[in-house]
C-alpha cells in the first residue's frame, strides 16, 4: 500500500488576529488526484501554502511525502512543484525560453530541459506560439505556459492553486487531460479550484474546505450519492400553480433550482406549471449541489 | 557541483529576461559611462579619471546592488515568482546568485571602461586584486541597503520610487565623482559615514588615489553597514516558512 502523499494535522494558520486556516486535518495518498474546494477565504490557498513550505503553521503540523514542513523543507522542496494562484510567466520570455530555464533552475540538464520544453509545449498546444515572447500571449497563454512548467518537473508531488481559473472550455480540458496523465504514472496532485464540474471530472477525491476547517473528504461520486436529491429543476420564477412551495431550492433572481428525490417528483413538479415552456434545465444533480449543501447546510 | 551552477545559469537566464528583451538600456547605460569618461577627463584630467575608475568598480557594484538585484527580489516577492522558487529545489543562495549572474552584463558595462581606463593611464593591474572584491563587498552593501527598506515597504509596489531616489543620493550628492579632500577636514569624519564615501575611500586606497581620511574609519564605516544592512535583511527576508 502507498504512504501519504501529503498530510495535516490539526493545521492552523494566523495572520495577526485573523485565521487563515483554523483546523484542518486530512491526508491524501501517493499517486491520487486530491481537489481542494471551498469558498473564498476558506483557507484552500494558506492551505497549499504550508504544504509547499512557503508558509509555516501557526498550529498543528504538515507532512509532505512522510517529511515535515518546518523540520525538513529543504528536502521536501526537492520533491515538489508547485503554481501559485494568479501566478504569471516572466512576459520577456517565450513560452519553450520558460520552460527550459525553469527546468534549468530545477537541476535539468540544458540538453534534457530543452527537450523536456519541446515536448511540453506540444503536450499543451502552444507549438503556435512556442517563439512569441510572453507578452504577446493572452492571459490564458500564458497561465497554460506556467502549469506546464510545473507539470514538467518530474516532481513526486505538484501544487495546483487554481491552474484552469480564466481558461476557455478547449484549454481546460487540455489541463485535465495532462493532469490526469501525469497522476496516472504516480504523480500526486493537489489542485485548488472554483469549478466543481472541473473537480467532478478528475478528482480522485474531493477536500471540501470552509471557514479554515475540512467539512468532508470523499471520492467526486460518493459526494453525490450522498445528496437525498437525485435531480435539479431550473425555471422561470413565477411560473407555478398557486400553491407550490419547496425548502430545497436556491433563488436565483428570477429563475429557480428545485431539486427532486426522483424523476416522478420531477413529473410533479412540471406538472404543477402554468406553462411547461418555462423550464430552463431539468439536470442531475452534481458536486455543485453537494458543495451548496454542504456549505449552507443544506 | 555541476547541478548547481545549472540551477544558478537557470535561475540567471529567467531574471535577465528583461535585461535581453531591453537592449537600449544597456546602450543609454554604456553611453552614460563614456559620456562621464570624457565629461571628467576634459574637466579634471588624469586624476579624476582615476577617481572615476575606482568608482565605476565600487560604486559600479553598489549601484547594481542598491537599484538593480533589490528591484529583482523586491519584485519577485510581489509577482509570485519567489514563492514559485520557494517550492522548489533552488535555494536562496542559488536565487541570489542567479539574480547578480543575471545582471552581469550590466555591471560589465562599468567594470570593462575601468579596465580600459586603467590601461589609458598605465596603472599597475594588481591593484584590480583588492578593487575587485571590494566591488562585490559593494553590491551585497548595496542590495542589503536596499532590501532592509523594500522589504518594510507596507505597498511595496513602486520599489524604483525609492531605490532611484536613494540611489542618486548616495551617489551624486557625497563625496564619490569628487574626492573627499573638497570637503572641509572637520567634516569628513561625519561624511564617512555614508557607505558609498567609505566604500570609495577604501577604493582609492586600494588604487593609490589621495585619500581624505582615516582609512580604518572607512573600515569601519563599510563594515558597520554590512553588518546593519544584513541584520536588517536577515530579519524580514525568509525563504519559505513565513
Amino acid at each position: 500500500m502507498m504512504g501519504y502523499a501529503f498530510a495535516t494535522f490539526e493545521l492552523g494558520k494566523n495572520y495577526g488576529k485573523a485565521w487563515g486556516l483554523k483546523d484542518a486535518t486530512f491526508h491524501v495518498e501517493q499517486g491520487r488526484l486530491a481537489v481542494l474546494v471551498g469558498p473564498n477565504g476558506a483557507g484552500k490557498t494558506t492551505t497549499v501554502k504550508m504544504l509547499v513550505t512557503v508558509l509555516k503553521p501557526s498550529k498543528g503540523r504538515a507532512e509532505v511525502l512522510g517529511m515535515d514542513v518546518v523540520k525538513d523543507c529543504k528536502r521536501i522542496r526537492k520533491r515538489i512543484a508547485y503554481f501559485p494562484q494568479g501566478f504569471m510567466m516572466n512576459l520577456n520570455l517565450t513560452p519553450e525560453g520558460y520552460i527550459k530555464w525553469n527546468l534549468m533552475a530545477r537541476g535539468f540538464p540544458l540538453s534534457e530541459a530543452k527537450l523536456k520544453a519541446d515536448e511540453w509545449v506540444k503536450l499543451m498546444g502552444l507549438q503556435y506560439c512556442r517563439n512569441r515572447a510572453g507578452w504577446t500571449l493572452s492571459g490564458g497563454e500564458r497561465r497554460k505556459v506556467v502549469v506546464a512548467t510545473a507539470l514538467a518537473s518530474d516532481a513526486d508531488v505538484i501544487f495546483l492553486d487554481e491552474p484552469t481559473a480564466g481558461l476557455d472550455v478547449e484549454s481546460r480540458h487540455v489541463v485535465w487531460r495532462l493532469v490526469r496523465d501525469i497522476v496516472a504514472k504516480g504523480t500526486t496532485i493537489l489542485l485548488t479550484t472554483h469549478d466543481m464540474k472541473e473537480a467532478e471530472m478528475i478528482a480522485d477525491e474531493v477536500i471540501v474546505i470552509n471557514e479554515g476547517k475540512v467539512l468532508i473528504k470523499d471520492a467526486p461520486q460518493n459526494l453525490i450519492k450522498s445528496l437525498s436529491h437525485r435531480y435539479k429543476v431550473a425555471v422561470k420564477k413565477g411560473s407555478f400553480k398557486s400553491g407550490f412551495s419547496s425548502i430545497y431550492s436556491i433563488d436565483l433572481g428570477d429563475r429557480l433550482i428545485i431539486y427532486a428525490n426522483d424523476s416522478r417528483e420531477v413529473e410533479g413538479l412540471i406538472s404543477r406549471l402554468n406553462d411547461p415552456s418555462s423550464i430552463i434545465s431539468i439536470d442531475s444533480v452534481g458536486l455543485e449541489d453537494v458543495y451548496l449543501h454542504l456549505i449552507h447546510g443544506g | 557541483m555541476m547541478e548547481k551552477v545549472r540551477q544558478i545559469l537557470g535561475v540567471a537566464a529567467i531574471e535577465s529576461a528583461w535585461v535581453r528583451r531591453q537592449p537600449l538600456w544597456i546602450f543609454q547605460s554604456l553611453v552614460f559611462v563614456i559620456g562621464l569618461i570624457m565629461t571628467l577627463f576634459a574637466w579634471g584630467g588624469e586624476a579624476a579619471l582615476k577617481n572615476l575608475m575606482v568608482a565605476y568598480l565600487v560604486i559600479g557594484g553598489w549601484s547594481i546592488g542598491l537599484n538593480t538585484i533589490g528591484q529583482i527580489i523586491g519584485w519577485g516577492r510581489i509577482n509570485l515568482t519567489y514563492e514559485f522558487f520557494v517550492a522548489s529545489p533552488v535555494t536562496l543562495p542559488i536565487y541570489f546568485a542567479g539574480v547578480v549572474v543575471g545582471i552581469m552584463p550590466y555591471l560589465l558595462i562599468q567594470v570593462v571602461p575601468a579596465f580600459v581606463i586603467a590601461a589609458i593611464l598605465n596603472v599597475n593591474f594588481s591593484m584590480f586584486a583588492l578593487l575587485l572584491p571590494l566591488s562585490a563587498t559593494s553590491l551585497l552593501i548595496g542590495t542589503f541597503t536596499s532590501l532592509s527598506i523594500i522589504l518594510r515597504l507596507k505597498n511595496p509596489t513602486n520599489i524604483s520610487a525609492i531605490t532611484n531616489p536613494l540611489l542618486t543620493f548616495f551617489t551624486f550628492l557625497p563625496p564619490v565623482y569628487y574626492p573627499l579632500t573638497a570637503l572641509p577636514s572637520m567634516i569628513r569624519p561625519i561624511v564617512i559615514a555614508i557607505p558609498t564615501v567609505s566604500l570609495m575611500e577604501v577604493g582609492r586606497w586600494s588604487a593609490g588615489v589621495p585619500i581624505g581620511c582615516d582609512l580604518t574609519l572607512s573600515l569601519t564605516s563599510f563594515a558597520s553597514w554590512l553588518i546593519l544592512t544584513i541584520a536588517l535583511v536577515v530579519k524580514k527576508l525568509k525563504w519559505g516558512l513565513e
